[in-house]
């Protein structure tokens, strides 16, 4: 098989050998990820946690449903399968986003490989060739052990042939069609933008759809109802829904395709097919005349075209450095692909939870009475939000240009460390506190929720403290990218306390407002942590040096082959 | 003055400079020579304190850089080698936001920058993105942050990289200009026939060492060499030049 492979791989040309190999290292968005990422071995861990959610999968179904009788199974089996292909669906948008634009040629491919005698056509198939060998491996690892026991606990019990390889087959035609569909739709997506805007409001389009497609899928999969039994499919006030969910409509196919789905709902799975017919052309006519078109776009680009109606914007906001370190960090984070991308992840779920409550209170109609809804909603909103946008602070916009922060640090590291407290503050408190009271109008009484918005405040405050301890950084500047600390395990870790301190806040808050003296004392003890925090972090950053973990020269100038003597490295971190 | 005493930079054992002592005075240009891989850049990033001294001492009208580095950043400005800027600043964003850094009231920086970016000849793409900069324009943006808040030490590491030649000898007169002006001025240079044409006096390093600090004129008196570039490739240039191009030459055309 091996050498059937290998074999097969020596008659290609050589240059689409390359090509391919290059691109396959490249599909993943190195603005949307880290320029300095390791990208094997982001896959690998992306693999790694494919599998991992497989087996859970695979656990869930044979534990679960293997034990029922087929009728039951049936019954109860249709949540399950919609919510195995609503993630499938999930993990390929996720990689659609993060490999956006990988397959169109872009200006750095004309730049270096028109000077080669290489064909617009090797590009093409090298580009989807590399795409689609990753979007495999996602499929496949996904699906590595669910793919097999989700069939065998469903098919089985019919018999080996018609009921297991039936639906074993139905299973990955769904998987495949479903994963073509949502990667083919992003590419006709970008691929008519690309053709019908002038490139350089393409790339302007091109990112914000990135960011939009990547929240509307996240919004799509929290947020879209479910349907737990055959008789609700076939419910008459639930035909909107299975009209407008494309996971609905693979559902459907997959069910066709194993013989048992209700003539009724045949339209549904017809959606699929007309979906992925539609998407597919698209995605390869887009992608076709971009390759005959948009190259001779790009290589007449201009370098640079005169800006004369841009404005220069810089506001004092409150003082030279905190106008700065803000200007700097909404820059950066309005331009920047990679940040916008990672941001957008956690916004994404403030605007579903956001949007959820929206929903629930314009399903009431009237002002519902206050409980612990919003708190819930409002303290997860918070605590996302501020984990979302420390973690971008700790993604580098471009460390080889720190050095101006350095030659130019005039005032104490203390200033810088207050300036970075207030954007985030800026950033991530005030507006989910907006928000948090505009939803807070729906609920009665408003004293309650007035109450209940001062708590949030402090909790934000305090999340904002307990998140930089120790950040001796300026937002934006220091790296710590994947794989180079024990960043993950401290990320989930604080993730998780965030959570469960804003929950315990609740099972705290909910009796304090209705218990005046109650309501004192936690206010009086959410105060005193925050201002003990603030405290805490004013005093470190004190007597603290701003960091710039850059890779110190000691490593660079041996190649790693000499460890760093301790002291150069204690230096370089001081 | 900028004096440099018994300077060393060792990575892991080896000396990347070792036990360089000069001084630039002010109101004269010092050219810092050397082939590459001679310790320029190292030494150079030890005066701006982006980098430790190793051994030694760097002194500043006096007082070691390292007493009160902010008062002394305060008074330096730095050309880098490399063009390293925030791509997705525009220029004008970029100029600001060093001026805020260096804490420049905002009227008197908005005039400056305005100033600086029409006589460089990019205020037309002064809102554009420096990503989309050529590297000309892109040095011109690290001359112009360098510069604007009035520099007593000026520490030019290629500052002539990627210029056109109207920029260059615009430049070049600049730096003549602020050498008149009582400026210390540090330039570092590939390029000997503007440091022959700029610089009063040379101090030149090979292998980290330094090999000659003095003014050009006695250079050229004592070494019995017409120009600079003599008095280089005797000191620090070690191969064979023409035959190495003739072997260059045969390789690629066997």
């Amino acid at each position: 098989m091996r050498r059937l492979a290998s074999y097969l791989l020596s008659r290609l040309p050589l240059e689409y050998r390359v090509l391919c190999r290059q691109f396959l290292m490249r599909v993943v968005d190195l603005e949307a990820l880290s320029i300095e990422a390791d990208i094997p071995q982001f896959l690998g861990q992306f693999a790694g946690v494919a599998i991992m959610l497989s087996f859970v999968h695979s656990v869930i179904a044979w534990a679960y449903f293997a034990p029922m009788s087929p009728t039951d199974r049936f019954a109860f089996a249709c949540h399950f399968e919609q919510y195995l292909i609503a993630t499938m669906m999930l993990a390929v948008g996720v990689f659609v986003v993060i490999s956006w634009d990988a397959v169109f040629p872009d200006r750095r491919d004309m730049m270096v490989l028109s000077p080669l005698p290489v064909s617009s056509r090797t590009i093409l198939f090298s580009k989807l060739a590399a795409s689609g060998g990753i979007l495999g491996l996602e499929i496949l690892t996904l699906n590595a052990l669910s793919g097999l026991v989700w069939p065998f606990v469903l098919g089985v019990p019919a018999g080996w042939v018609e009921g297991f390889l039936r639906t074993l087959a139905a299973w990955w035609l769904t998987l495949i069609t479903a994963s073509l569909f949502m990667f083919s739709s992003a590419l006709a997506i970008q691929g008519f933008g690309a053709l019908l805007l002038p490139r350089r409001l393409y790339m302007r389009f091109s990112a914000l759809v990135q960011v939009a497609a990547f929240a509307a899928i996240l919004s799509v999969y929290f947020l879209q109802g479910t349907l737990t039994s055959p008789a609700a499919l076939a419910d008459a006030q639930n035909q909107r829904l299975l009209a407008s969910s494309p996971s609905f409509w693979f559902f459907a196919l997959f069910n066709q395709v194993r013989g048992v789905l209700p003539p009724e709902l045949a339209w549904v799975a017809r959606r699929a097919w007309v979906a992925l017919g539609l998407s597919l052309s698209g995605g390869l006519i887009s992608l076709l005349l971009c390759y005959l078109r948009a190259m001779k776009k790009i290589a007449e680009e201009p370098d640079l075209l005169p800006a004369k109606s841009g404005s220069h914007w810089a506001p004092s906001l409150g003082g030279r450095l905190q106008s700065m370190v803000t200007l700097f960090s909404l820059r950066t984070l309005l331009r920047s692909r990679h940040h916008r991308v990672i941001l957008a992840f956690y916004l994404s779920i403030v605007f579903a939870l956001a949007l959820s409550a929206t929903r629930h209170a314009i399903a009431a109609g009237h002002p519902r009475a206050f409980s612990n809804e919003l708190p819930y909603v409002t303290n997860l909103m918070m605590v996302l939000s501020v984990i979302g946008f420390r973690k971008v602070y700790s993604v580098p916009i471009s460390l080889t240009a720190n050095w101006v922060l350095r030659t130019t640090q005039l005032n104490p590291s203390v200033e810088f460390v207050a300036a970075a407290r207030n954007t985030l503050l800026l950033f991530a408190v005030v507006p989910v506190w907006i928000v948090s009271a505009a939803l807070g109008l729906s609920f009665r009484p408003l004293s309650m929720v007035a109450g209940h918005l001062v708590m949030l405040a402090l909790i934000g405050v305090i999340l904002v403290d307990l998140s930089l301890i120790r950040f001796h950084k300026v937002p934006f500047t220091c790296s710590l990218l994947p794989g180079s600390t024990n960043f993950q395990l401290v990320f989930w870790a604080g993730l998780a306390g965030y959570v469960l301190l804003a929950l315990f806040e609740i099972s705290c808050e909910m009796p304090a407002l209705r218990n005046p003296h109650l309501y004192a004392w936690l206010l009086g003890t959410l105060t005193v942590m925050a201002a003990g925090l603030w405290a805490f972090n004013r005093h470190e950053a004190k007597s603290a040096v701003l960091y710039f973990e850059e890779t110190p020269d000691e490593v660079l100038t041996t190649l790693h082959l000499l460890m760093p003597p301790p002291a150069a490295v204690a230096s370089n971190r001081r | 003055m900028l004096e440099l005493r018994r300077v060393s930079k060792h990575y892991s054992g080896i000396a990347v400079v070792d036990d360089v002592s000069f001084s630039a005075r002010p109101g004269e240009v010092t050219g810092y020579l050397g082939p590459n891989g001679s310790g320029k850049s190292t030494t150079i990033k030890m005066i701006t304190g982006l980098i430790e001294i190793t051994l030694g001492h760097i002194l500043f009208e006096g007082k070691s850089i390292s007493d009160d580095p902010i008062a002394y950043r305060r008074r330096m400005g730095y050309v880098p080698e490399e063009p390293y800027l925030y791509n997705h600043l525009s220029g004008v964003e970029y100029l600001t936001m060093v001026a805020q850094l260096r804490n420049m009231p905002a009227r008197i920086a908005t005039t400056r920058i305005d100033g600086l970016l029409r006589l460089l000849a990019l205020y037309d793409d002064r809102h554009a993105s420096i990503a989309g900069y050529s590297k000309g324009m892109r040095q011109k943006i690290l001359i112009a942050a360098a510069l604007m808040h009035d520099p007593q030490l000026v520490l030019l590491d290629e500052p002539f990289s990627g210029l056109d030649v109207g920029s260059a000898l615009m430049l070049r007169s600049l730096i003549q200009a602020l050498a008149q002006r009582g400026k210390v001025v540090l330039f570092s240079s590939h390029e000997l026939d503007t440091v022959e044409r700029i610089c009063s006096r040379v101090v030149i390093l090979h292998r980290g060492k330094l090999v000659a600090d003095d003014t050009i004129v006695r250079l050229r008196s004592l070494m019995e060499l017409p120009t600079l570039e003599g008095i280089f490739s005797q000191l620090a240039v070690e191969q064979d030049t023409d035959s190495m191009a003739r072997q260059i030459a045969d390789l690629i055309h066997a």
